[in-house]
């Protein structure tokens, strides 16, 4: 239904272009068509969208065929670098740092902070986003190419990296504290984890990472009770 | 649990299942701010702050692009923390019992949500005939009763995932069927988990690996510095 959101989301625009209901419908019509993109890119769409409806307005020839083929090229162009961005990059990255503090202080606050931190990026890009694609008009080809996309996606993967790594250094120094046996069951754990996790060319993982974590769980819950058995 | 924490609880599973697509996307619905929102209505912050970050660790590689179907790791989180955060304080947590609910409610949840996805489908098709017909309000309309029956699924499957999960845990709780195990292991096994997950996320072959290993030798050299 986001052809129905992105609808909905124009409505107003073509509330002042169009007076005539008839026309109105029409071109409502012509936004209901499937819209699959990245949420928070997807405003870029409806101003961009919104920019061409005032050549369709105005009565220019071919207007709204050339404003149908663009929105559907644009749709994947801004699922591809949303995606990139939110889906494969910030999130994840803020992911790995929240959990990381708040296994290691077992504080409410690293949600809050994540989840602040993530919007301040997401909505902002998403309230932006209509001005933005309003005023690219032509120029939206320049928009999606800016090197701002690959660059953040690729700092926001580094930091990510960098955060795994740090999260292993962490978990060593903590796993320490239990001598070689703590760091024995954390390494055990980690190469089962990556084991179960590896692709078995086309027909997926061993495990996926919620069964082999319960897997883990279970084995690691097995043990800790036959040691309280069978240890003095 | 009392009956208004569960009341709360089941609402608040409505906004989970609400975040993740039809609306929102604001990641109220990520496991970690999940689990904390679960500790404060249980009156247990850190311990959820704590089963929040679990889920988040073993989720982390579950990315919703293109037309992948993935678990519901929002209600997965939310049943799976409120079934360990019910356990009586004086038995090691129902970790493995908590960990299989969660698990089950993301299954759960992800059939519910191609359902309700199926659901919009059909009230798309209708949308378009409606406003082909001269309705111009039908768009909002039909974006508005969606949403109510989004929130109804997303209350439903979380109702029916506490009274599962916590209905079981009082059958197994205190005994070796709920997995007990103490929190310090699970916090270890979780650190492991979001390692592995975000190692392979972010490390590309060669790609990335020095800003891993800068990240690992940094800590390290900070821990051992401070002794």
């Amino acid at each position: 239904m986001q052809g129905v959101g992105f609808a909905w989301a124009i409505a107003p625009g073509l509330d002042r272009l169009y007076p005539d209901p008839r026309a109105r419908s029409e071109r409502l019509l012509a936004h209901l068509a499937p819209f699959n993109s990245n949420p928070y890119l997807a405003t870029i769409g409806i101003g961009f969208a919104l920019r061409l409806e005032q050549e369709v307005a105005r009565g220019s020839a071919g207007a709204d065929h050339r404003l149908s083929r663009l929105i559907k090229a644009l749709r994947s162009s801004l699922g591809a670098l949303g995606d990139d961005l939110f889906w494969a990059a910030w999130r994840p990255t803020l992911g790995v740092i929240g959990a990381a503090v708040a296994l290691a202080t077992g504080s409410p606050i690293a949600a809050l902070v994540y989840w602040i931190a993530y919007n301040a990026l997401a909505q902002s890009v998403r309230w932006r986003g209509v001005r933005a694609g309003f005023a690219s008009g032509a120029g939206i080809a320049r928009v999606l190419q800016d090197p701002f996309w690959s660059r953040a996606s690729g700092i926001m993967k580094t930091a990510g990296a960098a955060a795994s790594g740090a999260v292993v250094g962490g978990a060593l120094w903590a796993a320490s504290g239990g001598g070689l046996e703590g760091i024995s069951v954390f390494l055990f754990i980690t190469t089962f984890l990556w084991l179960a996790g590896l692709r078995r060319g086309s027909r997926g993982r061993w495990l996926s990472p919620s069964v082999a974590f319960l897997v883990v769980v279970i084995l690691l819950s097995v043990v800790v009770q036959v040691s309280a058995e069978v240890l003095p | 649990m009392s009956l208004e924490q569960s009341v709360l609880l089941t609402v608040f599973g409505a906004v989970v299942f609400l975040d993740q697509w039809p609306v929102f996307q604001s990641m109220l619905s990520r496991p970690l701010v999940v689990g904390a929102v679960v500790g404060v209505v249980l009156d247990k912050p850190a311990d959820g702050a704590l089963w929040g970050a679990v889920f988040e660790a073993v989720y982390l590689g579950l990315l919703p692009i293109g037309a992948a179907r993935y678990p519901d790791a929002g209600l997965a989180t939310l049943a799976g923390s409120a079934v360990a955060l019910s356990a009586p304080a004086s038995v090691a947590p129902p970790v493995g019992w908590a960990v299989a609910v969660a698990l089950a409610t993301g299954a759960l949840g992800d059939h519910v949500g191609g359902f309700l996805r199926r659901w919009n489908g059909r009230t798309a098709v209708y949308v378009r005939e409606r406003v082909a017909a001269g309705d111009l309000s039908a768009p909002g309309r039909a974006i508005a009763i969606a949403l109510l029956r989004g929130a109804a699924l997303g209350a439903g499957a979380s109702a029916v995932a506490l009274t599962v999960g916590l209905g079981g845990l009082a059958l197994v709780v205190s005994t070796p069927w709920s997995g007990p195990l103490p929190m310090s292991v699970v916090v270890l096994a979780a650190a492991a988990a979001l390692t592995v997950n975000g190692t392979r996320l972010f490390v590309d072959g060669r790609s990335r690996l020095s800003a891993w290993g800068v990240g690992l030798v940094l800590v390290v050299a900070t821990f051992g510095l401070m002794g």
